[in-house]
């Protein structure tokens, strides 16, 4: 079953709009996965709006998704205002929680759709937009096997992994996995060392054809960053590695990296890779980019 | 104004040259791929304004002769200010910098890989 991805949204922390990164892009996260006629939309930063102008154009139709939130920081959420297709009655949203005790997605959408931060309420909206829920991390939409994963991020965040007759994608933005290193010592002296992650997580990704993840900081940033919840792109590609998956995509790009930045970022993340040995293939996610896997 | 003095004056004529106005220098170079690695490299490919089928059939916009490539491998398409290249559904790939890519926006700079041919994507100028 072949799945596609496209990214529409790959920045962290703020847009960045500018000649400076029209490359890899501006808008803050927001991934397209299609099973199928199925869709699947992870994150709603400000990428969804042009996703949402993008779904109108191929479909006259109603459109139906399903929406994972990996958190609810701003970069992940600010675009859903925005997103049209939650505006006509035709369209059906199923957004999800991952336990039936918090409902932060449902409440905090409500909630940046109040009148004093947005002129257009959550109650405004025309489309269907309906709650559900996973069931002890797991979930099927259609033969699609979603599982959730909880991250190390301040306030919390969530991977997600898509499986379909053996293709399998796996996002997992805003998790700082450096901080969950079992050889931090030797990894500190070492910046070359294989970084060792938990065996949860290795599982969690193991085999994906695809697994997209916060690669916010190089090696040389992140000393003075420790803590801020996001990753090193060199500790992702080891990641991948451990996983065995097939392609790499380094996400969630730093605000103050221009494109000739995250060139070098992706440069250093493919010698690291191809050190490795394997197949994997490491690359720079960018808006507009679509995968068929 | 006299006929023999020029066909301006500088006291009213505030721009004599209109391609400056517009935008349309006279030295404009268009978007076109740089064939770099492949039969008859090197090669410039102009592209079409519109839509541009890139593949080893003679009813391609750009047909380069090499058994790896698809009659019709890619597309490049404008859209507004972009250009956008797609896979259609070719039995080799397209790779853009390296990764084999369904569709995307193109940049200046671009490495398109294609069977054995790489191309490099020039946005133009002007």
């Amino acid at each position: 079953m072949s799945a596609f991805v496209r990214f529409w949204g790959t920045r962290g922390s703020i847009p960045t709009p500018g000649h400076g990164t029209r490359r890899y892009g501006g808008n803050t996260s927001c991934v397209e996965i299609r099973f199928g006629d199925t869709l699947f939309i992870c994150d709603g930063g400000t990428g969804l709006r042009e996703l949402g102008l993008a779904l109108l154009a191929r479909n006259s139709e109603g459109i139906e998704a399903h929406m994972f939130f990996s958190h609810m920081h701003w970069d992940h959420i600010q675009g859903f205002p925005f997103f049209v297709p939650a505006y006509a009655s035709k369209n059906q949203l199923h957004v999800y929680e991952v336990d039936k005790s918090d409902t932060r997605v449902q409440r905090l959408l409500h909630g940046q759709m109040r009148s004093e931060y947005f002129p257009v309420t959550f109650a405004d909206l025309g489309a269907e937009i309906s709650a559900a829920f996973f069931d002890n991390g797991a979930i099927e939409v259609d033969g699609v096997t979603i599982r959730c994963l909880e991250q190390t991020h301040p306030g919390k965040s969530y991977a997600y992994s898509f499986e379909k007759e053996g293709t399998k994608v796996v996002y997992a933005t805003d998790s700082e996995l450096d901080l969950l290193l079992s050889n931090r010592d030797e990894c500190a002296e070492d910046l070359s060392a294989l970084r060792r992650l938990p065996p949860e997580l290795v599982r969690f990704a193991a085999d994906a054809d695809l697994l997209i993840a916060d690669a916010q900081y190089t090696d040389r940033e992140y000393p003075t960053r420790v803590g801020w919840g996001h990753a090193r792109a060199n500790t992702v590609v080891d990641f991948a590695v451990q996983a065995q998956v097939r392609k790499c995509a380094l996400f969630h790009h730093d605000p103050m990296q221009v494109d000739e930045a995250v060139d070098e970022k992706v440069a250093e993340g493919r010698e690291r890779a191809a050190r490795a040995a394997g197949s994997l293939t490491v690359f720079g996610a960018r808006e507009g980019l679509e995968l068929k896997l | 104004m006299s006929k023999d003095k020029p066909d301006f004056d500088l006291e009213t004529t505030v721009v004599k040259d209109h391609s400056v106005i517009t935008g349309v220098g006279r030295n404009a170079v268009p978007p076109r791929l740089e064939l770099v690695r492949g039969p008859e490299a090197p090669r410039v490919l102009p592209l079409c304004p519109d839509e541009t089928v890139v593949g080893r059939s003679h009813q391609a916009n750009i047909c380069i002769e090499s058994s790896l490539l698809s009659r019709r491998h890619m597309l490049i398409r404008k859209s507004g200010p972009e250009f956008r290249l797609n896979d259609l559904d070719s039995a080799n790939g397209v790779f853009l910098n390296g990764v084999r890519v369904h569709s995307a926006g193109l940049f200046e700079g671009d490495t398109i890989q294609i069977g054995d041919v790489v191309l490099v994507f020039r946005e133009g100028a002007g």
